[in-house]
C-alpha cells in the first residue's frame, strides 16, 4: 500500500521529483566522472612513468637491485630470456646492459649512463622510440652511432652528427673508451633521465663494453600490464632464486606513495563534495517535506503511525534516490566510457605536463563498470541518507501541530 | 454504567509569549454514552477545537484524563495514539483534509488498509458508505475536482467507513452553505443512527446546533451548559 503511495506521491508532485531527481543524477555523474578522471590521471602516470624507461617487470640477478656491480649481472640472459618467455601473459623480452660512463665532447665532460639496448624490442618495452626529438632512432645493426638525452647533449653542447667520447669501464673490468656519433635525440620528459642517459646498439656495446650474452636487467612486457604483479611472481617462480623479479609497484614505490598521498587529497576533495552534495539534498529535502507537512499532520491524525509515516517517506527518497542514481550512473558511466576513448587532450601544454612526468598532454579517464557501481552505491546511501533529517524532523511534531504548521 | 467516553478535569493552556498564557480549557469533566449525537458550541475561542484535539488524542492536555470505552489516552505513546485513532475514531475537519493526491475513494479506503482490510472487503465498504452518502459519482475524483460541500461529504465517508465507535467533527459545516450544512448534519446523523457510531461535533451555528440532540456548551474554557436537547 505505501509503496504505490509513494509511487503516487513522487507522481503528483512532477516538478519537486523532477528537480530532487536532477540534483542527485547530476550528483551521481558528477562523482562518477571525478572518480574516473582520478584514476585515470593516475593510470596515465603510471603508464608513462612505466612505459618511458623503467617497464613493467625487470629481471635482475640477486643482489643487482640492492647493490649493483658488474659481479651481479645476468650473464647468460639468453637462457632466461627462454624461460622467462614460456609464461604466458609474457609479450615482449628484452635485455638491456647499463654502466656508468664520463663523456665528453670537446671542453665538456659530463658522467652519464651509458646503456645498450636491442633497438627492436626496446621500441615495444619503452617511450625511447616515440621520445625521439631530432635524429633518428637506433636500429640493430647501428655501430658508434648513439642515441642520447636532451639535457645531456645540451650540456655537452652536442646536435645531430656531432661526435663525442667515452671512457668506461667493460663488464670484465676492462678499460673501455670510444668515440661515438650522435644520431638521435630523445625527450622523455623526465628530467633527470634525459639528462644522463644515452644509448647504443647492443650488438655493438657488447663489443666495446665485453657483454655478449650478459645483462644488467631483463624487461618484460606482460600482454596485460594490469596484471604485472601477479605474472611477476610467475615469473618468481619460473626463473629460481637465482634473480630478483620486480613488478613496477616495486622498482617505482616512490611514485607509488605520491600516487597514494594524491588520492588523499582526491578523496579529500571528493568528500568535501559530498558534504556539499549532502547538505543541499538535506536542506532542498527539508523544504520539499515541509510543504507537505499538512498533508503529513493528516495521516498522523487519521491514524497512520509515525513508523508508517517514516515509511512511506523513505521509500518515496529511496524510489527517487533510485531514479537519480540510475539516471546519473549511465551519464557518468557514458562520460566516463567515451572519455577513456577519446582522452581530453590538454593542447599547447605539454611542456607542464612533462615536468610531472606525463610525456603526452591527453588524460584518459578510467571505465571501470566495478567502480561505477560503487560509486553509484555510496552516491544512493547518501541521498537516502541525507533525506533522514528531514523525516525525522517532521515526524517529530504531533499530528495537531503538523496540520496547523506554517 | 461507565460512560463510553469519560473526560475528566481537563486543562489545557497554550504559552502565547514567554509571558503570555492563554487559558484554552479550564478543568472540563463530560461524560456521553455510547451512540449518541453531541454538540460542542459556543463563541470562538471558547476551546471547542482544543476539546475535541485531546478528545482525539490528537493534542495533550496540561492535566487531567480522557477515558475511550475504558482505554485511558492520556499519556499513551504517539505509536498508540495513532492505532487508537486508526481503529476506534474517525475525524472530520472544518478544512476537509482529503489527501490531495489520492481519488475520493481512496481517500474512504485510506484508513481501512491502513488496519490492513483486504482490497475487495475495502470496496464493498466504500460502495457502501458512498451509497448512504449520495456520493458514488464522485468517486474517481481527486480532492480538487470536487466543490467543498463534496469534499465534506468525502471526509465524512473517511470518517465511518472503518466502522469506528467515535466520530470528532470539528466545525464540519463551517466551510458550506447552509443548504449543505444541514444536508451535512443530517447526513451524520443518519449513519450514527444506521451505523450506531457516537458523534461529537462543534459548531456555533443555531441551525446546525439545533439537529444534535445533546448539547454542550463552553465559554471561555469551561463548560457552561451540558443538555439534552
Amino acid at each position: 500500500m505505501f509503496l504505490n503511495f509513494a509511487f503516487r506521491y513522487v507522481l503528483a508532485y512532477k516538478r519537486r521529483s523532477a528537480i530532487t531527481v536532477l540534483l542527485g543524477a547530476v550528483s551521481t555523474a558528477l562523482l562518477i566522472f571525478t572518480s574516473a578522471w582520478m584514476d585515470g590521471s593516475h593510470g596515465q602516470l603510471i603508464k608513462n612513468s612505466v612505459e618511458i624507461y623503467s617497464g613493467y617487470i625487470q629481471v635482475t640477478a640477486s643482489g643487482f637491485r640492492e647493490n649493483p656491480g658488474f659481479d651481479k649481472l645476468v650473464f647468460d640472459y639468453g637462457s632466461l630470456q627462454d624461460q622467462i618467455k614460456t609464461v604466458p601473459g609474457v609479450d615482449v623480452v628484452s635485455p638491456r646492459l647499463e654502466t656508468f660512463v664520463l663523456f665528453s665532447a670537446g671542453e665538456k665532460a659530463v658522467g652519464g649512463m651509458l646503456i645498450g639496448i636491442d633497438p627492436d624490442k626496446e621500441k615495444r618495452i619503452s617511450r625511447l622510440f616515440s621520445s625521439l626529438k631530432g635524429g633518428a632512432y637506433l636500429v640493430g645493426t647501428d655501430t658508434i652511432q648513439l642515441y642520447i638525452g636532451s639535457e645531456l647533449a645540451r650540456r655537452l653542447k652536442l646536435d645531430l652528427g656531432d661526435e663525442l667520447a667515452f671512457v668506461g669501464s667493460g663488464t670484465d673490468y676492462s678499460f673501455a673508451a670510444d668515440k661515438l656519433v650522435v644520431k638521435g635525440i630523445f625527450q622523455t620528459g623526465l628530467f633527470e633521465f634525459d639528462a644522463s642517459a644515452a644509448f647504443l646498439a647492443k650488438p655493438y656495446f657488447d663489443s666495446i663494453m665485453a657483454s655478449e650474452n650478459i645483462a644488467s636487467q631483463v624487461i618484460v612486457l606482460p600482454k596485460e600490464p594490469v596484471r604485472a604483479a601477479q605474472l611477476a611472481s610467475v615469473i618468481r617462480k619460473t626463473v629460481g632464486g637465482a634473480f630478483e623479479v620486480a613488478s613496477w609497484q616495486q622498482t617505482m614505490s616512490a611514485l607509488l606513495k605520491s600516487m597514494k598521498l594524491d588520492s588523499v587529497f582526491g578523496y579529500i576533495t571528493l568528500g568535501l563534495i559530498f558534504i556539499v552534495i549532502f547538505f543541499v539534498v538535506m536542506i532542498y529535502t527539508l523544504l520539499a517535506v515541509f510543504s507537505r507537512v499538512k498533508e503529513i499532520g493528516i495521516m498522523r491524525a487519521i491514524g497512520t503511525t509515525p513508523r508508517e509515516v517514516l515509511l512511506l517517506l523513505l521509500l518515496e527518497s529511496s524510489f527517487l534516490s533510485f531514479l537519480s542514481v540510475v539516471l546519473g550512473g549511465i551519464a557518468g558511466a557514458l562520460s566516463a566510457y567515451y572519455f577513456s576513448i577519446y582522452p581530453v587532450s590538454f593542447t599547447g601544454m605539454e611542456e607542464q605536463f612533462k615536468q610531472y612526468g606525463l610525456a603526452v598532454a591527453t588524460i584518459p579517464t578510467s571505465f571501470k563498470p566495478l567502480i561505477i557501481l560503487r560509486d553509484m552505491a555510496i552516491m544512493f546511501f547518501l541521498l537516502v541518507l541525507a533525506t533522514l533529517y528531514p523525516i525525522i524532523k517532521v515526524n517529530c511534531l504531533k499530528p495537531i501541530e503538523a496540520i496547523h504548521h506554517v | 454504567m461507565t460512560a463510553f467516553l469519560t473526560v475528566r478535569h481537563i486543562a489545557k493552556s497554550f504559552h502565547l509569549d514567554k509571558d503570555v498564557t492563554v487559558s484554552a480549557l479550564r478543568d472540563i469533566n463530560l461524560d456521553i454514552d455510547r451512540g449518541e449525537f453531541v454538540v460542542i458550541s459556543g463563541p470562538s475561542g471558547s476551546g471547542k477545537t482544543t476539546l475535541l484535539n485531546i478528545i482525539g488524542g490528537l493534542d495533550v492536555p496540561d492535566s487531567g484524563e480522557v477515558i475511550l470505552d475504558g482505554l485511558k489516552l492520556t499519556g499513551l505513546s504517539e505509536r498508540s495514539l495513532s492505532r487508537v485513532r486508526r481503529d476506534h475514531i474517525g475525524f472530520v475537519f472544518q478544512a476537509y483534509n482529503l489527501l490531495p493526491v489520492l481519488t475520493a475513494r481512496e481517500n474512504i479506503e485510506y484508513v481501512m488498509r491502513l488496519q490492513g482490510v483486504k482490497g475487495e472487503r475495502c470496496r464493498i465498504r466504500s460502495a457502501e458508505i458512498s451509497e448512504k452518502l449520495g456520493i458514488v459519482s464522485l468517486l474517481d475524483k481527486l480532492p480538487n475536482q470536487l466543490s467543498g460541500g463534496q469534499q465534506q461529504r468525502v471526509a465524512v465517508a473517511r470518517s465511518v467507513a472503518a466502522t469506528p465507535r467515535l466520530v470528532l467533527a470539528d466545525e464540519p459545516t463551517a466551510n458550506l452553505d447552509s443548504k449543505s450544512a444541514i444536508a451535512l448534519i443530517d447526513m451524520m446523523e443518519k449513519l450514527n443512527q444506521e451505523e450506531g457510531v457516537t458523534v461529537i461535533f462543534s459548531s456555533h451555528d443555531p441551525m446546525v446546533i439545533g439537529k444534535a440532540r445533546r448539547s454542550v456548551v463552553l465559554k471561555d474554557g469551561k463548560l457552561v451548559a451540558n443538555n439534552a436537547i
